[in-house]
């Protein structure tokens, strides 16, 4: 009588105890251009949705969006930004680049009431 | 511990990243800049999140989903953002279904949505499962 220790026939292991299978590949290739992992912690994104009073719940599918445009928005901004500094020959990007990279960009004027901008007066808003 | 909204900054060494990571080399950054764009980091969600509220409204549901937060990026003038937040977002639901094939052998061929059905169960956040676009 052989223990049916050693493969019966089928060498796949048809229970898997805790997948011990395969390893599992570290979330995605780093080397790919574009693939980029979600950094943001969903968590901390999770707590702005719920902050907002209207809001019942959120979908993960809806936090993990919101956390990679959030990851888009910061990218755009710093490269707006930077474009200001390149005209100042500046190699550090400095607050008030990023003032002017709100000023100038349409899509950014929803900032401008909430960062407190120091020292610009809007005298009027030219919001079209 | 946060007071307003807008104080819950997102962690600064992730956002001082994507930074360095869309500026060439070279190029720094001065703190004020970093947290500023923290700050507006954390006020676009917000903004988004409620732009996407209204189209769940809109609906009629409860819960926001991803077309909610794709329709939002159009209604504040970021379409750009749509095709990389579309493609990220079948990205990770490969993820997901990898993530389930690896724990199960895929020894049944069935092409049923049985696994679709748990991952219903699973994510209860999602009460209504709509085709995203």
């Amino acid at each position: 009588m052989a223990a049916a220790a050693a493969g019966s026939g089928t060498p796949r292991e048809e229970e898997g105890p805790g997948g011990e299978a395969v390893a599992p590949p570290p979330q995605a290739p780093t080397g790919a251009p574009g693939a980029r992992l979600s950094r943001l912690p969903l968590a901390r994104v999770k707590a702005l949705v719920k902050a907002d009073p209207d809001v019942t719940l959120a979908g993960q599918e809806a936090i993990f969006i919101l956390a990679r445009a959030a990851e888009l928005f910061v990218e755009t901004i710093a490269k707006d930004a930077y474009c200001c500094a390149q005209q100042g020959k500046r190699k550090t990007l400095q607050r008030r680049d990023l003032d002017n990279a709100i000023e100038a960009v349409d899509e950014f004027a929803f900032l401008e009431d909430y960062l407190g901008l120091s020292g610009h007066t809007q005298s009027n808003q030219m919001n079209s | 511990m946060a007071e307003r909204p807008e104080d819950l900054n997102l962690p600064n060494a992730v956002i001082t990243r994507i930074i360095k990571e869309a500026l060439p080399d070279g190029v720094n950054i001065s703190k004020e800049a970093r947290s500023a764009i923290s700050r507006a980091a954390s006020v676009f969600v917000l903004y988004a999140t409620s732009c996407a509220n209204n189209f769940a409204m809109k609906g009629k549901r409860k819960t926001l989903n991803a077309s909610d937060v794709l329709s939002a990026m159009e209604e504040m003038e970021f379409q750009r953002f749509v095709t990389p937040l579309k493609e990220a977002l079948e990205e990770q639901k490969k993820k997901d279904k990898d993530k389930k094939t690896d724990s199960e052998e895929p020894d049944e061929q069935d092409e049923d949505n049985d696994e679709d059905e748990e991952r219903l169960e699973e994510e209860e956040q999602n009460e209504e499962e709509e085709v995203d676009n």
